[in-house]
């Protein structure tokens, strides 16, 4: 069923009302689930949203349930089906009024993307791509349990947590320079590490620099420019095409942040039936941001986030240091300076028109507009870039946040492509051997530590990004600035 | 029937989710930590030569199996192993009330170039969580259903 000027004839993975709003913007009414405070958005052409599962529709009109939650609960073209909140999702409450929920982060907290751009072109790169991946893959560890060379104790952890990506410099992992090219210059205060329990310090404390498995990856791309659509934009942010070489790395906080995510869940179990909150899903446990269990939460989640800065912080140093041994030139004369860092699962605390929001983003990405105070001088006119990462065969998308952006998504955006296939299904598709011959033969080198883990993650099993991009373009949440096309690729 | 598990494809799109079971309590606890290990990695390349053993009491024998199995999560992170095999006994607490577990896990070091890595969990979840006993003859079954964050 749905309503006039709905969605018509359209069949969609959902019984409920669906109403158009614009080309590609979609509205699920309060009246669709008993509970509902406000409408669900959905941002996605009519072939996206056709294709998107049930339960995103189930689970974007659960989190319009919340307590506090304003305006819309929200969901980008990338969205598909998550814990509790959908990946894709964008929920904003008041600080006063509203709730946090470990469920609207996610359990990689401040899993991101960063963009390291390089003055190298594809043909300095590509006699030696091998040598280049074989290095970068001894480098920074990846895979199941892997750890890296960074030796801390406890205490010193507490310093990452608290400082972040300021840690990393501090100890000569990095340059000064980077701090304002990442997201909350790579530290968000209000950490606490006496809100984090010994298990996810003992998770933790091992892996700063190691990328992961799963969807996790570092890249090497290529900036070519019949694919920069906006050259004054991506000349400001450091692109500049002709085969320019760029590195993308998309990972999080590690064991740091799951086991933070996973302890905070149990907690706000018990603490709903303290507050008396009653969530459509498990998954959901959510406590009021200014209870003592809301704002344990928000300080250990700093910690993680601020991990999470230094994890990608510290493999930005590897991959510099890789760079200078292949190619016997120093990162600073490479040219490798961080175009930006951004989170795609967190909480922040915000000011909108409404007030001060506790935004929560997963699968989704802060895309702020021009003008807005929190973005460094150098991308104040241009907008905040926003680095969404496709899957490892196709492409990824650097674009920049706008005003349009901060008027209807709480300055959000999509994150990356969204996956449309299972993983065991995707290793039924192909082999993990056979994938890697045939992205060598397209000019893609590939370093895995997973065979099995490469094949659940072949283009295939994703959706098309240039179609997620489009329509968060042409909704004009963010504008296009560049596609970045993949030449060498390492997997945990 | 003993204990087997078999995963789910249309559980979870972009993670791992399975179904274990067994005749008792306790057969169904090592065929939920095996599904947990071999989403990790293929159990015949590792050799046992770290072991470690596990107590718990729960109230509820669905949350005994949930940090039963949170644990080995964290044991892989926290002392850099990958597993073999897990044993298990659990029975009731009759003094306290409720479910306790005895269990054992035996595994080795990760070794990337000896061991055949899978993916690396996240979390155990509960999402679409389920622990039941399907009263039969001779005792009936017990069941799991588990989403696994990778």
């Amino acid at each position: 069923m749905d309503g006039a000027g709905g969605a018509g004839r359209m069949k969609l993975h959902t019984d409920m009302t669906v109403n158009r709003i614009t080309d590609e913007v979609w509205e699920i009414p309060v009246s669709a689930k008993e509970g509902m405070q406000v409408p669900a958005r959905i941002y996605a052409t009519e072939t996206i949203l056709a294709g998107m599962d049930s339960g995103v529709f189930e689970q974007v009109t659960n989190v319009a349930c919340l307590p506090g939650i304003q305006r819309y609960a929200l969901c980008m073209p990338d969205g598909h089906w998550g814990y509790g909140f959908p990946i894709g999702g964008v929920a904003a409450f008041d600080s006063q009024e509203g709730v946090i929920s470990p469920g609207g982060v996610g359990y990689d907290i401040n899993c991101g993307m960063r963009l390291i751009r390089t003055d190298l072109t594809l043909s300095d790169v590509q006699p030696c791509i091998q040598a280049l991946m074989t290095e970068l893959f001894r480098k920074v560890p990846a895979g199941v349990g892997s750890k890296g060379f960074v030796r801390l104790d406890r205490r010193e952890f507490e310093q990452v947590m608290r400082k972040g990506a300021r840690w990393c410099v501090e100890h000569g992992y990095g340059w000064n320079g980077d701090l304002e090219r990442i997201e909350e210059r790579g530290c968000i205060p209000g950490a606490d590490p006496s809100k984090v329990s010994d298990h996810a310090v003992e998770r933790g404390i091992s892996q700063l620099g190691t990328l992961g498995s799963g969807n996790h990856y570092l890249e090497v791309q290529v900036a070519a420019n019949d694919r920069i659509f906006d050259p004054k934009t991506a000349a400001a942010l450091g692109i500049t095409g002709h085969d320019q070489i760029v590195v993308m790395v998309h990972c999080g906080s590690r064991g740091f942040g799951h086991q933070v995510a996973s302890d905070y869940l149990k907690v706000f179990e018990k603490a709903m039936r303290r507050y008396g909150i009653v969530v459509k899903d498990q998954q959901l446990a959510c406590a009021p941001f200014r209870s003592p269990e809301g704002q344990d939460y928000f300080a250990a989640m700093n910690c993680a986030a601020n991990s999470a800065f230094a994890n990608r912080q510290v493999i930005t140093h590897q991959i510099r240091e890789a760079f200078r041994t292949v190619f016997g030139r120093s990162a600073e004369e490479l040219g490798m300076e961080i175009v930006y860092d951004v989170a795609h699962n967190i909480a922040k605390v915000e000011r909108y028109a409404e007030g001060e929001l506790v935004v929560h983003r997963k699968g989704s990405t802060r895309a702020f507009g021009p003008g807005r105070p929190e973005l460094p001088d150098r991308y104040r006119e241009t907008g905040q870039p926003v680095i969404c990462g496709g899957s490892m065969e196709t492409g990824s998308y650097l674009l920049v946040g706008t005003e349009q952006a901060m008027r209807e998504t709480f300055g959000s955006t999509m994150h990356g492509s969204g996956r449309t296939m299972s993983r065991a299904q995707a290793k039924r598709s192909v082999r993990g051997e056979q994938l890697k011959q045939q992205m060598e033969k397209r000019g893609i080198v590939v370093k895995a530590v997973s065979m099995s883990g490469l094949a659940e993650e072949a283009g295939f099993a994703y959706k098309n990004i240039s179609d997620v991009v489009e329509t968060v373009d042409r909704a004009g949440i963010t504008k296009k600035v560049a596609e970045l096309r993949p030449i060498g690729n390492i997997k945990g | 029937m003993s204990g087997e598990f078999r995963f789910l494809e249309d559980v979870a799109l972009a993670d791992a989710a399975f179904e274990a079971s067994g005749d008792s309590p306790s057969e169904l606890f090592k065929a939920a930590a095996q599904a947990v290990i071999e989403t990790m990695v293929n159990p015949h390349t590792v050799s046992p030569t770290w072991q470690r053993v596990i107590e718990h009491q729960a109230p509820e024998i669905a949350t005994l199996l949930f940090d039963w199995l949170s644990d080995i999560v964290y044991l892989k992170d926290a002392h850099g192993v990958v597993f073999r095999e897990a044993t298990a006994v659990v029975s009731e607490d009759r003094p306290h009330g409720g479910w306790k577990l005895r269990g054992t896990l035996t595994g080795e070091p990760i070794d990337p170039a000896r061991h055949e890595l899978r993916a690396d969990v996240k979390a155990v979840t509960k999402h679409l969580y389920d622990v039941r006993h399907d009263e039969g003859r001779e005792g009936g079954r017990w069941t799991a259903r588990v989403v696994l964050d990778v």
